[in-house]
């Protein structure tokens, strides 16, 4: 899996370029308006990762020219503006989600994997570990044989696990992933533990090889 | 004490003229009483010129009128001395049979010798003015003439002074509508006269300067907010890598986890006043038909767990469906503010109680503390006693969302261990 990203800040390109290479994706890097929309417009990438406010131009007209040459790379749109015409205005030209800035890295990890999963083949888009099997196409868990009956916060946690396992998953990355902006920090977090204590007794009755572990209090892991 | 100015002036004229015709009238008095006397005194002066010449040529009435009768004058002998025909004036009082009482008479003294050389005095009398009643008269005249006076300028200036300041009224009223960050919610006043002219132009010079003040720090927090942004996002990224290294140990991974916790507590920090200036900058410009009963469903839904959690009852009761023009995402944040605070701050297995009708919706919940202090709550960074972690700024983006939807009100109330926000229009 190859990516683009083109952000001008050298130490948050640094950051998520050295974590999406752990996560096994080909990256190559762009800093400026001129080079990503020459790099953009020559090569194929089945993610880019597309800053708004570029030296040289913005973000945007990158996408634009993308989209006027036709060209099927899906973007997804980091911005420190979350500004709302923004959002709008990057969608509507045709970038495919919008991620603001500060991101947790995970929840990076999760837009891009979902980009990629709409704009693969079917099939192709299944998630396994071990014995479990993943249908994010139609929300679907099956162990072995079984489907386990998650209910729709269940999946979504669980999903985030599944594109991680073995790694340490923070509580608050999960919860801003999976309830979104209606949380802050200074909901009382703990009411995750309830969510995960029912995942794992699910996993448990339908004899999942998989276990989520609670990590120092920080988080989670599947194992 | 403050009186308008219509009646401001009245009280200095009143006065004013009250001493100015004080002295007129001692003037006018003065005058025309050393005229009236000039006029007597020549009167007296040429009848004793006669009376004199008549004396020479026909003693007899010397010896006639040694008493005043028809003739009001009386002659009678006296000594020789150097004086004899200098004049006297005086002024007497003396019976006067027709109104039964002294009257002031003007006298004049003199002598003269009679044509065998005796010495005579000759004493000429006429009835004068009356001073004293005459002096009541003006006072009352004078009087009359000041209430007159003082009454037309009361009438004048209270017709002339509304017509004239009503201008002034309107722009006062005009002022009172004045919103900050609103510099169009003040209209200038068409007017002839200068000053109010003058005044339109000052009131419009200072709020395009407060505008200016105020659109310069709306910029300013929302590019610091900008600002802050990339930072953050690179420092939370690199704490997300080094929390990848499984060989971190248990101390240094809560430390770094807690690190990065106070970022994200940071994070929602700017995020807040970003939204509160693009609140403030009309960003949420789009505007429909929104259906509160429905976005508070649906957020129910998105807080259920929280709420379950907590073992919060949660009592739905709608009687009608509250709805307003507003922007749909600008709803979603009030409801979700009010919200959270209902969950933040209720007891473990307490209740919120909803209602909705056409005309309110009221959230009341449970609490740990008691009523909280309504003149403070909408206000930035204000905080209750026992949240550290909250960024005091939930009420006042409500506060913000609210201010922008002039038909919407919000009011708190604390009863019977409920803290109750109602949002009616």
């Amino acid at each position: 899996m190859k990516i683009l990203i083109i952000e001008d800040e050298i130490a948050l390109l640094q950051t998520m370029e050295e974590f999406l290479r752990a996560e096994n994706f080909l990256i190559e890097t762009a800093n400026d308006y001129p080079s990503g929309l020459e790099k953009a417009m020559n090569y194929a990438y089945d993610c880019i990762l597309l800053d708004i406010m570029l030296p040289g131009g913005s973000g945007l007209s990158i996408l634009k020219a993308l989209k006027e040459e036709h060209r099927k790379q899906p973007v997804l749109i980091l911005s420190a503006k979350d500004a709302v015409e923004d959002k709008v205005l990057g969608l509507e030209i045709g970038a495919d989600d919008y991620l603001a800035k500060p991101f947790h890295l995970a929840e990076l990890l999760a837009r891009i994997k979902a980009i990629i999963r709409r704009n693969a083949q079917q099939g192709e888009s299944m998630l396994q570990y071990k014995n479990i099997q993943i249908d994010p196409d139609n929300r679907q868990v099956i162990v072995g044989e079984t489907e386990i009956n998650f209910n729709r916060k269940e999946y979504d946690l669980f999903y985030y696990f599944m594109l991680r396992p073995n790694k340490l998953m923070e509580k608050t990355s999960l919860i801003e992933s999976v309830w979104g902006d209606h949380t802050d920090q200074a909901d009382n977090l703990d009411f995750i533990y309830s969510q995960i204590k029912n995942i794992r007794k699910k996993l448990r009755d339908a004899a999942a090889e998989v276990d989520i572990q609670a990590v120092y209090g920080v988080g989670y892991k599947l194992v | 004490m403050a009186v308008s100015i219509k009646y401001y002036t009245n009280r200095f004229l009143a006065f004013t003229i009250l001493i100015i015709m004080a002295i007129w009238a001692l003037l006018f008095y003065a005058f025309l009483m050393d005229e009236v006397y000039d006029n007597v005194d020549d009167g007296l002066k040429n009848q004793k010129i006669e009376i004199i010449r008549e004396a020479y040529n026909n003693p007899s009435i010397i010896e006639d009128n040694k008493v005043y009768g028809i003739n009001q004058f009386r002659i009678l002998p006296t000594q020789d001395h150097k004086d004899l025909d200098k004049n006297h004036f005086s002024r007497e009082f003396m019976y006067m049979p027709y109104d039964e009482e002294d009257e002031p008479y003007r006298i004049l003294r003199t002598g003269f010798y009679s044509k065998d050389g005796k010495a005579y005095q000759l004493e000429i009398r006429t009835s004068t003015v009356e001073e004293d009643d005459y002096l009541i008269n003006l006072a009352i005249s004078l009087l009359v003439l000041y209430l007159v006076i003082v009454l037309s300028i009361l009438v004048i200036n209270y017709f002339v002074m509304s017509r004239a300041w009503k201008p002034f009224k309107q722009i006062l009223a005009n002022l009172s509508l004045y919103r900050f960050g609103h510099a169009k919610s003040f209209t200038p006043v068409q007017t002839q006269v200068k000053e109010f002219e003058e005044l339109n132009t000052r009131v419009l010079q200072m709020i395009d300067r407060n505008e200016q003040v105020f659109e310069g720090q709306k910029r300013f927090l929302e590019n610091a907010s900008h600002e802050l942004q990339t930072p953050l996002a690179i420092t939370i990224g690199k704490l997300d890598l080094i929390l990848q290294d499984d060989h971190l140990t248990e101390q240094q991974l809560v430390k770094i986890a807690d690190a990065k916790q106070s970022l994200h507590r940071m994070v929602a920090l700017n995020k807040s006043l970003l939204m509160l200036s693009r609140i403030d900058n009309n960003q949420y410009s789009q505007i429909e038909d929104v259906n509160f009963n429905e976005r508070m469903k649906r957020l129910l839904d998105d807080f259920e767990d929280m709420i379950q959690y907590k073992g919060i009852q949660v009592d739905l009761e709608e009687t009608g469906t509250f709805s307003s023009r507003c922007n749909l995402e600008l709803v979603d944040i009030l409801l979700s503010n009010l919200l959270r605070n209902a969950i933040k701050h209720n007891v473990q297995d307490g209740t919120i109680a909803i209602s909705m009708d056409s005309q309110k919706l009221q959230i009341a919940n449970s609490s740990q503390s008691g009523a909280l202090n309504p003149d403070y709550i909408f206000q930035r960074f204000h905080k209750g006693n026992q949240d550290s972690q909250s960024s005091g700024l939930g009420l006042s983006i409500v506060q913000s969302i609210l201010e922008k939807y002039t038909a919407l009100h919000i009011s708190y109330q604390y009863e019977d261990g409920l803290q109750i926000f109602r949002i009616y229009q």
